[in-house]
């Protein structure tokens, strides 16, 4: 038994490093957690800042959008009416063809078939075709779709190739004729 | 055969004139009697080649052999029954024109006025449709549309004549061929534009492509109606059937008459899709119109005409008159389209006085302008009859000039 005047002994050494060691270990810990705190803080802040952009850039865009959305709703209804006439063009020219001619039995009626006097020339040569009468339109997809819809048009009127060229040359200073021309007609051979 | 029919004689014509008709007409000092082809005779036997054929009418030729076939065999069998009744020619000739053209409906008329009363009244109508209380109809200075009320309203030139006013309101008119000026005019209550795409009375001028694509695209963005007046271009006159065919644009109503019975009267308002369902029962009407005979007889033209052979002939041939024509001394401009073709002379020739003068050397043209002679020759003609014309009009304008 010990007596009241005797010091507590030392605590062994085990027991004061697994203490430090605690104190060590709730400091990282602590350490860590405000590590991930900040972590994420910033994160956070990342991610407002990049939905902030993502916002701006959508908005940016959808703006642009927007604008691209109109030009092409008005290029595409200028577009459709041309084709829409286009379409009754070429309605026209199956109307006119008939189903004789649709089956290709056509046979064009012979100029001496008619009473003498009244015989129109035979159509030996391609025609000159007329000087141009008319102003030179103005630029844009509305004249090239008019010069798509006047080739159209003569071509199922009848016109030659040689016929219509001209006149889009003439009328429109359309230098190459032959890929429009190519488009209603075929290729030249 | 080129003998004259019997007759009073040109004095006792006049002579009744003078008495009994309105003082309406200033008229060439010749009584016709008989017409075959391109040729005409007088009473005294005199032979004309006709390069007027009625102001575009005759464009087959006179007494054409399938049109007077056609007249003959419809009017021994009937010849009206009123729009009361089915008859076969009208729907066949209905039929033929929506397909040849713009694939709606069509109302037949008795002449060309009517033909663009019935378009004004389609465009009027439409109009209203779209909210329009008072719709109007723009058109250009020179157009030509005919002489009852409406077409006058829409003949700028006429339209002026006070005497006869007041005029049916609504109707403008811009300088020819100006596009701006046509798409300022343009605006949310106007019901349509109607413009002829050649214009024939002011002397053969064509409407340019930038105005007619002008005038295309203003209708477009208000929701008018584009009308084009093809009673003297139709019909194969230019080239083509119609002559829109021969531009960047389609209307959306076109007008027809004149060459269309090549001598029987009638008129057609033919429209695309969206102008078909317009009018309704009540809206419009004629007594006479659409009748067996004259729809018959422009079945009969049609069949002549609509065939690329001769419609290629056409565009031939009015290339030869106007090389022959712009090589003539006193030629200042030679203008058109196939065979309409029309010769501004030099200035200071009086083209009235040219005129007469050609008229007793045997050939018919129109003077529709001081310094402008109009030719409209029949289509199914030859290089002959060109070189006889240029000839004659090249001896004419020289002999005039050595005076």
């Amino acid at each position: 038994m010990r007596g009241k005047d005797q010091p507590d002994p030392p605590k062994p050494l085990a027991t004061s490093t697994a203490e430090r060691l605690a104190a060590i270990v709730e400091a990282a810990e602590r350490a860590a957690v405000q590590v991930i705190d900040d972590a994420e803080e910033e994160a956070r802040g990342r991610l407002e800042q990049a939905a902030a952009e993502a916002e701006r850039l959508v908005a940016d865009r959808l703006a642009e959008l927007d604008g691209l959305t109109d030009s092409l709703i008005a290029q595409a209804e200028a577009v459709g009416a041309q084709s829409e006439q286009l379409i009754a063009s070429l309605e026209q020219a199956r109307r006119r063809l008939g189903p004789d001619r649709e089956s290709g039995r056509f046979e064009p009626r012979q100029p001496d078939s008619r009473p003498s006097h009244l015989t129109a020339v035979d159509p030996v040569a391609e025609p000159a075709v007329p000087a141009p009468t008319a102003l030179r339109p103005a630029g844009g997809e509305t004249t090239a779709a008019g010069a798509r819809l006047l080739a159209t048009q003569m071509a199922v009127s009848g016109s030659s190739r040689e016929e219509i060229e001209a006149r889009l040359r003439n009328g429109f200073e359309i230098e190459d004729t032959a890929s429009i021309v190519d488009a209603i007609l075929g290729p030249e051979e | 055969m080129s003998a004259a029919a019997p007759g009073i004689g040109l004095a006792e014509v006049r002579a009744l004139e003078e008495r009994y008709l309105m003082r309406t007409y200033k008229r060439g000092a010749v009584d016709f009697v008989r017409g075959e082809g391109p040729l005409l005779w007088d009473a005294d036997g005199k032979e004309y080649l006709d390069f007027l054929t009625g102001i575009s009418v005759c464009s087959l030729g006179h007494c054409h052999p399938a049109v007077v076939a056609a007249v003959r065999e419809q009017s021994a069998r009937l010849m009206h029954v009123s729009n009361l009744f089915y008859t076969e020619p009208m729907a066949r000739l209905a039929q033929r024109l929506s397909q040849s053209s713009l694939g709606g409906r069509v109302f037949f008329s008795n002449s060309g006025t009517e033909a663009n009363e019935c378009a004004i009244k389609v465009a009027r109508k439409h109009a209203h449709g779209r909210g329009i209380a008072a719709p109007e109809i723009v058109s250009f200075e020179g157009d030509f549309h005919g002489r009852s009320y409406g077409a006058l309203a829409a003949t700028p030139s006429l339209a002026r004549n006070e005497s006869l006013g007041p005029m049916l309101p609504g109707f403008h008119a811009v300088p020819r061929n100006d596009a701006a000026a046509l798409r300022a005019a343009v605006g949310a209550n106007t019901a349509a534009v109607l413009i002829e795409p050649i214009q024939g009375e002011a002397g053969i001028r064509p409407i340019s492509d930038e105005a007619l694509l002008a005038a295309r695209q203003a209708c477009d963005e208000v929701g008018a109606l584009l009308i084009l007046d093809e009673i003297q271009t139709g019909i194969g006159r230019t080239g083509s059937l119609w002559a829109y065919e021969q531009t960047p644009v389609r209307p959306d109503v076109l007008t027809s008459a004149k060459a269309l019975g090549n001598g029987v009267p009638i008129g057609a308002c033919v429209t695309g899709p969206a102008a078909a369902d317009v009018l309704g029962p009540g809206d419009h009407g004629s007594t006479f119109a659409g009748g067996p005979v004259a729809t018959s007889a422009a079945l009969a033209v049609l069949d002549v005409v609509d065939d690329p052979l001769l419609l290629r002939s056409v565009r031939e041939l009015g290339a030869e008159l106007r090389d022959g024509l712009a090589a003539l001394d006193g030629v200042a401009e030679v203008r058109g389209r196939g065979l309409m073709v029309g010769i501004g002379l030099d200035e200071g020739t009086d083209a009235a006085v040219v005129g007469a003068d050609l008229l007793e050397r045997g050939l018919i043209v129109n003077v529709p302008a001081p310094s402008t002679l109009r030719l409209l020759p029949p289509l199914l003609i030859d290089s002959s009859h060109l070189e006889r014309a240029v000839g004659l009009i090249g001896e004419s304008l020289l002999g005039l000039a050595a005076t």
